[in-house]
């Protein structure tokens, strides 16, 4: 049996985890391709115009698989460990897939306020008419290499934060940075200018008191950006960029705290916000022009 | 600390009720300035570009009152759930000490005991003195929306073209008066006889069209572009179930969001913040009881509406009920809004001729 899964959007949030679960279980995984033109358009034209750009790109990715597997896997991600919750766009997104595709669906609730990460995924695997052990020793491989990926990406940050060139870190969701189609690979263009891009998930939480000035937020990327921004505010960094995906109701809150912390320690912002109609040219003029002040 | 002069959040016709809450304390108002196009100007002028509209208009409408002297600030948190509206409070005051205001800001969460205790805090009232306080509040807000509902009613059936609205502006001016709570029954029963006085066919049968959306697009009709009189208007009788009572009730009795996902089961399975899943349940009723279109109104990009927004057109589709969705926003005009709802309109009196033409044949 083959089971698809998008790349985009919620596949980020727990990167390479799905795919080792699968394929642990003993199931067929077709991902699909990293973001391109066509499935940008694609998902532009059966989206709502107001939804936000990165869940456009996700109905794309899964026009791309549809009719290509057996199952569509579509976790409804709500409340995480911490009992704080996911954007609420992602509460509704299995159900708006079933308008959109044809394909049958593979979804179960993730609300960590009713019942345990491993409790949902053993009712999954009994979706898929697999017993309690195999499950758990999947999750458990899976979880190994989630651990083996943090602890690299921790190790590169070290290996980053010590290079002698102007560090930039970048902040936003892990959907637009990862994802090189959707922020117009502004690692590369920082690169090629001279810079150090740092992601902001690279970043250690290195102590979780709560010390810049944030209100307590209910959302599980609210909490995780800033106390990483507690980490990286530590260090010398040259700069920081936020990319917001247009239409990104959370980030429209989150920005005014994240701005307010750079600006008052002096440290140079840029805003940008990217959609389905946002140029690289442009795009690459503001870097430009936003390192040439910092020089 | 300085003597407390309070503004609030404005909410449509709601805002006399809020009013009342503040003076019967004792305590001094300054009442937020009725919402146009200048206010709206101002507080996007202010406000994060992607935040959403009403936490703009809400700026707005404080400016002035700001202006006049007030510098304290009431407002609700967490009204919707998983949205944004929770932090309206924290961005609004953010903001406003941003632009140099001195002001000190109450924001609070939206459950009897916080409100209370606020209330006390600035007051300094007795337990029964706010008890009295809240009923006589209510008592203002149920009169509120019972005029609102005569109003949807009298509206496209009134003889004298207009009579309606004068006589509802009248009795909202009124309402602002009373000082006294013994006053009032009998403002009540002036304001319900003249309504009723008001000369009406009985026997018109109308298309009829509901609101569905976001609560607050909904229910205030200064930032609706008076949406409810538009339609009455055109002899079309409009319905709505979204009010600050429909909303209490929901927040204290919790079953009824439970009947709510029970019945859009099939379409959404999970909350999405707000009233997201209200305007699907209320969009099936509609449709069962054969009405003839559906409004849905939202504020541009409001995040729980934008969810439920394909689902409902996916209802439109199976059951072929005319359906029409506005987004608000600073940049919307009212030109704009008139001709898609004339468009509509039209829409909708084709529906019902043909429907009536069935049921004969």
């Amino acid at each position: 049996m083959k089971i698809g899964i998008p790349q985009a959007l919620l596949y980020w949030k727990q990167p390479y985890f799905w795919e080792t679960f699968f394929e642990n279980l003993g199931f067929e995984v077709l991902l699909s391709p990293p973001t391109n033109k066509e499935i940008v358009e694609q998902g532009v034209k059966v989206s709502d115009p107001e939804t936000c750009f990165s869940n456009k790109v996700y109905w794309g990715h899964l026009l791309w698989l549809d009719g290509k597997c057996d199952y569509i896997f579509i976790p409804r991600l709500k409340v995480n460990k911490e009992r704080l919750e996911y954007c609420p766009k992602f509460f509704g997104v299995p159900d708006l897939a079933k308008i959109l595709v044809k394909n049958k669906i593979l979804t179960e609730t993730f609300n960590e306020r009713k019942e345990s990460f491993e409790r949902t995924i053993e009712k999954l695997g009994e979706k898929l008419n697999k017993n309690r052990e195999e499950v758990k020793k999947a999750a458990e491989i899976s979880f190994l290499k989630q651990k083996e990926i943090k602890e690299k990406e921790e190790e590169d940050f070290l290996k980053k934060i010590q290079s002698p060139k102007q560090k930039f870190i970048l902040i936003s969701h892990p959907y637009n940075l990862e994802d090189g189609y959707v922020n117009l690979r502004m690692k590369e263009k920082l690169e090629k200018l001279g810079a150090e891009a740092i992601f902001i998930d690279e970043v250690p939480i290195q102590n979780k008191e709560n010390k810049l000035d944030w209100p307590k937020f209910h959302w599980e990327f609210g909490k995780e950006i800033m106390e990483k921004m507690s980490t990286i505010l530590n260090y010398n960094i040259a700069g920081a960029i936020e990319i917001s995906s247009f239409q990104c109701g959370c980030d429209a809150v989150l920005k005014e705290f994240v701005e307010k912390e750079f600006k008052s320690r002096k440290i140079p912002f840029l805003y940008l916000i990217v959609d389905e109609q946002t140029g690289e040219a442009g795009f690459q003029t503001r870097l430009e022009a936003f390192l040439d002040t910092i020089k | 600390m300085e003597k407390p002069i309070i503004t609030f959040a404005r909410w449509g016709n709601y805002t006399i009720a809020f009013k009342t809450i503040f003076e019967q304390l004792g305590l001094e108002v300054i009442p937020p300035e009725k919402t146009n196009s200048q206010t709206i100007a101002e507080g996007a002028k202010l406000s994060p570009e992607m935040f959403c509209f009403p936490m703009k208009v809400n700026l707005g409408n404080y400016l002035p009152a700001l202006k006049k002297g007030a510098n304290t600030i009431f407002m609700v948190q967490n009204i919707g759930g998983s949205c944004r509206q929770r932090y309206y409070g924290v961005i609004q005051e953010k903001v406003l000490k941003e632009a140099g205001h001195q002001i000190n800001f109450l924001d609070f969460r939206a459950t009897p005991k916080d409100i209370y205790s606020k209330v006390k805090e600035i007051s300094g009232a007795s337990f029964w003195q706010i008890m009295k306080v809240v009923r006589f509040f209510f008592k203002k807000l149920a009169l509120i929306e019972k005029i609102e509902k005569m109003g949807q009613y009298y509206r496209p059936r009134e003889i004298e073209k207009g009579e309606t609205d004068r006589i509802i502006q009248w009795s909202f001016s009124k309402l602002e008066e009373p000082k006294k709570e013994e006053d009032f029954p009998k403002l009540k029963r002036e304001i319900l006889k003249k309504i009723t006085e008001i000369k009406i066919d009985k026997n018109k049968s109308l298309p009829k069209v509901a609101l569905v959306g976001e609560i607050y697009t909904v229910c205030d009709p200064t930032i609706n572009f008076k949406i409810e009189e538009k339609l009455g208007m055109e002899e079309i009788e409009v319905h709505r179930q979204m009010d600050i009572t429909y909303h209490i009730k929901k927040l204290i009795f919790p079953w009824k969001d439970w009947i709510i996902q029970r019945k859009i089961n099939p379409y959404l399975r999970s909350t999405v913040g707000g009233h997201g899943r209200d305007a699907i349940y209320e969009m099936l009723n509609y449709v069962k009881e054969d009405f003839d279109g559906i409004i849905h109104l939202l504020p541009f990009g409001c995040m729980p509406e934008v969810t439920v927004r394909p689902i409902l057109e996916k209802i439109h589709q199976e059951s072929g009920m005319p359906f029409l969705s506005l987004s608000l926003d600073e940049q919307v005009a009212e030109a704009g809004i008139d001709t898609r709802l004339e468009a509509f309109i039209d829409v909708v009196r084709n529906h019902y001729k043909n429907k009536s033409r069935t049921e004969i044949s």
